[in-house]
């Protein structure tokens, strides 16, 4: 039985959620997909999860460049919050500069993509494709 | 004091001082070569003398002589000796000055010498050149020879004679000894006048000199170094000369010219970073939007192509073209501001490989060569801007390119200093009232939606070139192609 993944998408545009969303489905992906506008509005998210008791995410994507709370921000956060320490962190930004990379590297992620999500941005579908495969791992189950 | 004021008195200082020199040099000289006048005048008075004393004692062998034998040989001798005593006589009276007790003397002996003459000598052998004649003037030179010289008179005046021109001989002798001495020392004094000033002359015209060297290039060193410090883009330089001319002027205008620069270098620095700033915010803020359509554009195309009417690919179409524009647009943009940015190190570069791989890289349409001939050189030279000018040229030239056979010729001129290269094609020119509209960015001739064409090549091939001070130029009209010519540094 394919298992839904539950997905949190830091990102504050909409065009790029419809992405995101669109890119999944092409995957054949069955998702359960929250959506925070930024840093501090997932922060919040995630303390009425761990009110509630709901650790239920599988995977987070965190855009870098938002308002309020900024992706590396809010990903230096969560690391040292005992309930989502491990959880998997993919970054998903416009920025291919090397000082996001080496930032987001040292924060522990499971992947740095690049954004447009497309077939001829190598760099953009390496990371994207090792997402995949670990969401077909845990959807698979 | 003002500088040229210090060199000016210095100078006439030294000046003065070689001129006393000189003129205590010369006033030596008279008195030496006056010296050296009186005693060749001696040297006359004293051989004149000399000879006088030796044609007296000719004239009175010779009267001697005539009045035993009768022989003419003698009053001949006689004759010549006193025509030359009367000579002699004469010269010294000019010779020596008169009312000195050497000019007594010379009275004397001539009053003696006249007498002598006069009283015996001439009457005697006028008596004697009669005495043949007759009984009685023989009778009368005898009574006269008997009178005159068997008295004794006639040798005490002799004596006398001898005596006087001794005497005054020794006179002359002695002051000419004198004067040689005197000669001597005005010639050692002269000599040592003339070493000490000359020395003290040298010393101190080579002692103002020194100063005044010193003084000078001391200070101009300095500012050298401060001009060559400004050169070498370090503005925090100050020279410190509290003098009051025309160098202190100079050292004054050397730090403001300095303050100046550095204000107005900061000044450039700001804008310039402003400017960078604005081109980078610029040209990322216009991505997103652009890159947002793009994304939609292309999910339309993926997942709804079978719902879209003709009109709709048609203007999707035009959509996508407009946004490779825009795309092009920034990113010339950043390649323009980009220029100059990175510091490009110096290496060995072969134009003909570069100008071949140029060459495979551009999409060549059917039918259009690149010729080069005669090979180009190798430099040793920035390879990254070098490649951007050659790139851009021939790339105008192929993009641009309208007949089936296109030819392309690259070819260069080498100079003392640098090369020229030449970008040549028999393409459609571009006509001479553009010439001056190409290089500017963002003009293109052409219609926008015929070339993928944004108007930056040109404007970055510009700008690298004036980067380095090196020349571009065009030689086209329309119709006759273009030939697009600039230089680069050995």
């Amino acid at each position: 039985m394919d298992k839904v993944v539950n997905i949190l998408l830091v990102e504050d545009d909409n065009l790029d959620v419809i992405d995101v969303r669109r890119s999944l489905d092409k995957m054949g992906i069955l998702n359960n997909m929250t959506v925070a506008k930024n840093g501090e509005d997932a922060l919040a998210l995630l303390n009425s999860k761990t009110k509630s008791h709901e650790a239920d995410l599988d995977i987070a994507l965190i855009d870098i460049n938002m308002p309020k709370m900024n992706g590396l921000e809010f990903l230096s956060t969560i690391r040292k919050m005992d309930e989502w320490k491990d959880l998997k962190c993919f970054i998903i930004t416009t920025s291919d500069e090397k000082v996001d990379r080496m930032a987001a590297k040292e924060l522990g992620i499971s992947g740095y993509i690049v954004k447009p999500l497309k077939l001829n941005n190598p760099s953009s579908m390496d990371a994207f494709n090792l997402m995949i495969d670990l969401m077909n791992f845990k959807s698979k189950i | 004091m003002k500088i040229s004021f210090l060199i000016f008195f210095s100078f006439l200082f030294i000046l003065l001082l070689f001129s006393i020199t000189t003129y205590i040099n010369f006033q030596q000289s008279e008195e030496v070569s006056e010296n050296s006048k009186w005693v060749d005048q001696s040297t006359t008075i004293i051989r004149n003398s000399n000879r006088f004393q030796r044609n007296i004692l000719n004239m009175i062998s010779g009267l001697r002589g005539y009045l035993f034998t009768s022989e003419n040989y003698f009053i001949q001798a006689y004759d010549s000796a006193k025509a030359e005593n009367e000579t002699i006589l004469s010269e010294l009276t000019a010779l020596i000055p008169p009312r000195t007790a050497q000019a007594t003397l010379l009275g004397e002996i001539r009053n003696i010498n006249d007498n002598w003459l006069n009283d015996f000598s001439t009457p005697l052998i006028e008596a004697k050149k009669l005495a043949d004649d007759s009984d009685s003037t023989l009778i009368s030179f005898n009574k006269l020879y008997r009178e005159k010289l068997t008295q004794g008179t006639e040798r005490y005046l002799n004596r006398q004679l001898q005596e006087k021109i001794r005497v005054f001989i020794n006179n002359e002798y002695n002051s000419r000894d004198e004067r040689t001495q005197i000669l001597d020392q005005s010639v050692r004094r002269t000599r040592a006048i003339s070493f000490v000033l000359t020395t003290l002359s040298i010393i101190v015209g080579s002692i103002i000199s020194i100063f005044l060297a010193y003084r000078i290039s001391t200070r101009i060193m300095l500012m050298v170094k401060m001009a060559n410090e400004i050169a070498g883009g370090n503005y925090e330089v100050y020279t410190k000369d509290s003098g009051r001319d025309e160098l202190s002027n100079l050292a004054h205008s050397l730090n403001n010219m300095a303050q100046v620069l550095k204000e107005n270098i900061t000044l450039l620095k700001r804008k310039n970073q402003e400017l960078d700033q604005f081109a980078h915010i610029v040209s990322h803020d216009l991505k997103a939007p652009l890159r947002g359509i793009d994304n939609v554009v292309s999910w339309i195309e993926e997942d709804h192509s079978a719902e879209m009417s003709p009109k709709l690919i048609e203007y999707i179409h035009i959509i996508k073209g407009r946004l490779l524009r825009a795309e092009n647009l920034i990113h010339g943009i950043l390649s323009y501001a980009r220029i100059g940015k990175e510091t490009q190190e110096k290496e060995d570069v072969d134009l003909n490989q570069l100008v071949d791989e140029i060459g495979e890289s551009l999409t060549m349409k059917s039918g259009i060569k690149i010729l080069v001939y005669p090979k180009l050189p190798k430099l040793f030279t920035e390879k990254v801007p070098l490649e951007q000018v050659f790139s851009n040229l021939i790339g105008n030239a192929v993009k641009h390119h309208d007949k089936k056979n296109g030819v392309i010729k690259i070819y260069h001129k080498e100079y003392l200093q640098h090369y020229e290269f030449f970008v040549e094609d028999n393409g459609p020119g571009i006509g001479k009232n553009y010439h001056n509209k190409i290089f500017v960015i963002f003009q293109t001739l052409q219609e926008r939606d015929t070339l993928e064409s944004t108007g930056v090549g040109l404007a970055i091939v510009k700008k690298i070139l004036d980067d380095r001070n090196q020349k571009i130029h065009i030689t086209s009209d329309a119709g006759t192609g273009a030939i697009f010519s600039f230089t680069w540094p050995k």
